[in-house]
């Protein structure tokens, strides 16, 4: 209890017989441009929070402030301090200087120190160049014009560097005919007692042109992990961690290689420019034919070097043969180092007198060698009977027999008529021969449903004929009874009522318009009382009649 | 061009037709497959047997890649020609891309062998007539109710029919247009200029889907899936 007190008195007591101190200080004075700097100004010796006014400084902006407070106890001496943080963001790389700032603390007015800062233009290269090295892996530096070699750029990364990743690779290689994998191989390496992990982009080179020349310089970016500087911005940062992943490049200088031209010296006369270590293989199929039969030649060629400067081995000894262009099928590996080529010749002996087929040779330069060497397969030998098979034969008479043709060794002969031509089916036609079956059945649906309902329902039925009905009676009417009766039809049939028992006063009765007791009326006065009537305009009266009804709904 | 015109004109131009035929099959059967190639391409319209023979024409002449593409285009006429279809596999085999010339997931190559098993307008009369025969079974059950079971089994198995036709014929009309390789040594690019990077080697013969068009380049995709653009020079339209 005693000590808590001393401890109230002495906070109480402090600001009281401290002496106010101001400082401003930034986390770095050298950054890359694109990043931030944390400004804080501080209070030492007191509570109260100071405040600044920030001047305009071209070049700079500041964002903040955010407070904090601090205090501490050293035997017994007690140490407070309040903290106001700008984060100051450069817009563009120079140097530049934060001025002397004005900060009041209570009444008292307080002046900083002014800042010196520099802005680089790019990221800083920081000091992990030690944590990642390149290193190039080729078999020899000195190649041969033509020759396909290996050439390995070796990324040594050491184990405990925060390496997440790699953002892109490029390299110089001006005449090499540079090219590379796209996917890294990966592995541990112990040196010096450091273990590293090694990253391999496997790639090869083609020199295009002799002389020295140079690979690289090549850049790796790599993507390392950094802590974040200056205070967290936010709750999630703080949640999360504050680390963020930075592209660092890292570059290996020039590597030299010498580019020799093939030499003269043992070259033999069948060279074609084939470079690299090669082996032959040669197959024939079938070995036994008539004459005029075709016979495959496969020469296989494989092994490692530029494939494409491999070409079909010249064969000697063919005025026996008839002989068709070679077909060639080339499968060389990614990066064109080995890989085979597949050449099919065909042969077809001209007599029963060849008994084998030519020598297969291929002369390439072997660059490990560094000598010509040649390949060789003795003549494999063949049976050629005497025979016609698959050649036109001239019988008496002069008639051509169609040769003979096999499925599977020679294509199918000439069709004897034109065939079919190509055609197109009318969209329009296309389109109505779609719609129309259902356009059709929807048709016939509707009558049936029509033919249904005339036939369960008497007062659609007779209202549905009754105009129909009565028109073909008036016109065949000649005088009043019948114009009469004509009508009555019509209104039995559309009231669904007897029609004999229609007369003026149920027209009345039945809200029918005037016109019709008229014409009632008019009729009577003919049949009974003989007065003359004109039917024709009787007739037309019907009708108008019969017409309003018809358009009167219901 | 009205009907009675087409046909008039068919009318004169089928004896010459016939002659030309004639005279170019002699110059094939006289070895001059060149002279009769040349022939065989005046003429007009390119039927089924004039392609076949084109193609064989060019065989002859070790133009594989040519060839194929006439097969190829006496196939679109006539798919089922057992003759144009052992010739094609024939020239495709003798250059090695009758497997590259398949798409290689299962699925895709038995759909593929389907709609390219009938002509579009082969596929357009079954489509249209299983169309028919479905509304004509419904109208049936509808207007003969005894025999609903039968008509409604009968209207399933055309609706069956129905859809395999339209799908067949959607793919058809959707699927790109094809090409061929004409040259025995040929890569796609990744992109329409010549210094691209080359991503893959195409052989004489494959046969390509053109994706793009853009004039002296076609984006264009094997069968295998993998894309790259090509000189036009390269190829040839089927």
């Amino acid at each position: 209890m005693k000590h808590w007190l001393t401890w109230v008195l002495l906070l109480a007591a402090a600001p009281v017989f401290a002496q106010v101190r101001v400082t401003a200080t930034v986390d770095r004075n050298r950054i890359g441009f694109g990043e931030s700097l944390m400004l804080t100004i501080t209070a030492h010796d007191t509570q109260t929070a100071p405040s600044v006014a920030i001047p305009k400084v071209d070049g700079l902006r500041f964002a903040g402030p955010s407070v904090s407070t601090s205090m501490s106890i050293v035997n017994g001496t007690v140490n407070q301090s309040v903290g106001l943080a700008y984060q100051v963001t450069p817009s563009r790389p120079g140097e530049f200087v934060i001025p002397s700032l004005e900060v009041t603390v209570g009444k008292q007015v307080y002046r900083t120190e002014p800042i010196p800062i520099v802005v680089e233009k790019g990221i800083p290269q920081t000091d992990g160049s030690q944590l990642v090295t390149l290193r190039v892996q080729t078999p020899s530096q000195q190649l041969y014009l033509g020759q396909t070699a290996p050439l390995n750029v070796q990324i040594f990364a050491r184990s405990d560097a925060p390496l997440k990743g790699f953002a892109g690779f490029s390299a110089e290689a001006d005449g090499l005919g540079y090219q590379y994998r796209p996917n890294l191989k990966s592995g541990t390496y112990i040196e010096g007692g450091v273990r590293y992990n090694v990253f391999v982009i496997e790639g090869a080179i083609t020199p295009e042109r002799t002389g020295k020349l140079h690979f690289g310089p090549c850049v790796v970016k790599a993507q390392l992990t950094v802590e974040r500087r200056g205070r967290p911005a936010d709750l999630f940062e703080r949640f999360f961690g504050r680390e963020e992943i930075r592209e660092v490049p890292f570059t290996m200088d020039a590597v030299p290689l010498e580019v020799l031209p093939l030499p003269e010296e043992g070259r033999p006369s069948d060279f074609s420019g084939a470079v690299g270590q090669w082996d032959l293989e040669v197959t024939a199929k079938p070995t036994q034919v008539a004459v005029g039969d075709p016979i495959t030649l496969t020469i296989k060629i494989s092994g490692t070097g530029n494939l494409h400067r491999v070409s079909a081995p010249k064969l000697a000894g063919l005025d026996e043969f008839k002989t068709y262009d070679p077909t060639t099928k080339t499968t060389p590996n990614e990066l064109n180092t080995a890989g085979e080529r597949i050449i099919q010749q065909v042969l077809v002996p001209k007599s029963a007198g060849v008994k084998q087929l030519p020598v297969v040779r291929l002369s390439y330069f072997d660059p490990i060698a560094k000598q010509y060497k040649t390949a060789s397969h003795p003549p494999i030998p063949i049976v050629v009977q005497p025979g016609a098979g698959g050649q036109a034969t001239i019988v008496s008479g002069g008639l051509r027999v169609r040769p003979e043709e096999k499925l599977g060794h020679d294509i199918v002969y000439l069709k004897g008529a034109p065939g079919p031509v190509a055609r197109v089916f009318p969209p329009s036609a296309f389109w109505l021969l779609n719609v129309a079956p259902a356009l059709a059945l929807l048709g016939a649906l509707a009558w049936k449903r029509r033919a249904d309902k005339l036939r369960a329902d008497i007062a659609y039925a007779r209202r549905n004929r009754a105009s129909r009905n009565a028109r073909k009676q008036l016109a065949t009417a000649t005088d009043c009874e019948q114009i009469q009766h004509a009508l009555q039809t019509y209104l039995g049939d559309r009231l669904n009522i007897p029609s004999s028992g229609i007369t003026a006063s149920v027209a009345d009765e039945r809200g029918l318009p005037r016109a019709v007791r008229e014409i009632f009326e008019t009729c009577d006065a003919a049949r009974f009382a003989g007065v003359a009537v004109d039917t024709a305009a009787l007739k037309q009266k019907v009708q108008q009649v019969i017409d309003e009804l018809e358009n009167t709904d219901g | 061009m009205n009907w009675k015109t087409l046909m008039v004109n068919l009318l004169i131009a089928l004896p010459v037709v016939a002659d030309d035929f004639k005279t170019a099959n002699a110059l094939y059967d006289a070895g001059r497959f060149a002279e009769a190639a040349a022939l065989y391409e005046k003429i007009t319209p390119s039927s089924a047997g004039v392609l076949f023979n084109l193609g064989n024409a060019c065989f002859r002449q070790n133009k594989l890649g040519l060839a194929i593409l006439h097969y190829e285009r006496a196939r679109r006429i006539a798919p089922r020609d057992p003759d144009i279809l052992a010739n094609l596999k024939f020239a495709q085999q003798r250059l090695g891309v009758d497997e590259v010339n398949q798409p290689s997931q299962p699925f895709r190559r038995f759909w593929t062998n389907v709609t390219a098993s009938r002509t579009q307008v082969e596929w357009s009369w079954m489509e249209i007539t299983a169309w028919w025969i479905v509304w004509l079974a419904v109208a049936g059950g509808i207007w003969l109710p005894k025999w609903r079971t039968g008509f409604l089994l009968a209207a399933a198995m055309a609706a069956c029919v129905w859809a395999v036709a339209t799908a067949a014929l959607i793919s058809r009309i959707t699927s790109p247009p094809e090409a061929i390789v004409l040259v025995s040594k040929a890569e796609a690019r990744s992109a329409p200029v010549p210094l691209a990077t080359a991503l893959f080697p195409l052989t004489e013969g494959t046969r390509v889907a053109i994706r793009e068009d853009r004039g002296e380049w076609w984006f264009i995709e094997r069968a295998d899936g993998k894309q790259g653009w090509m000189a036009r020079s390269s190829l040839e339209r089927i």
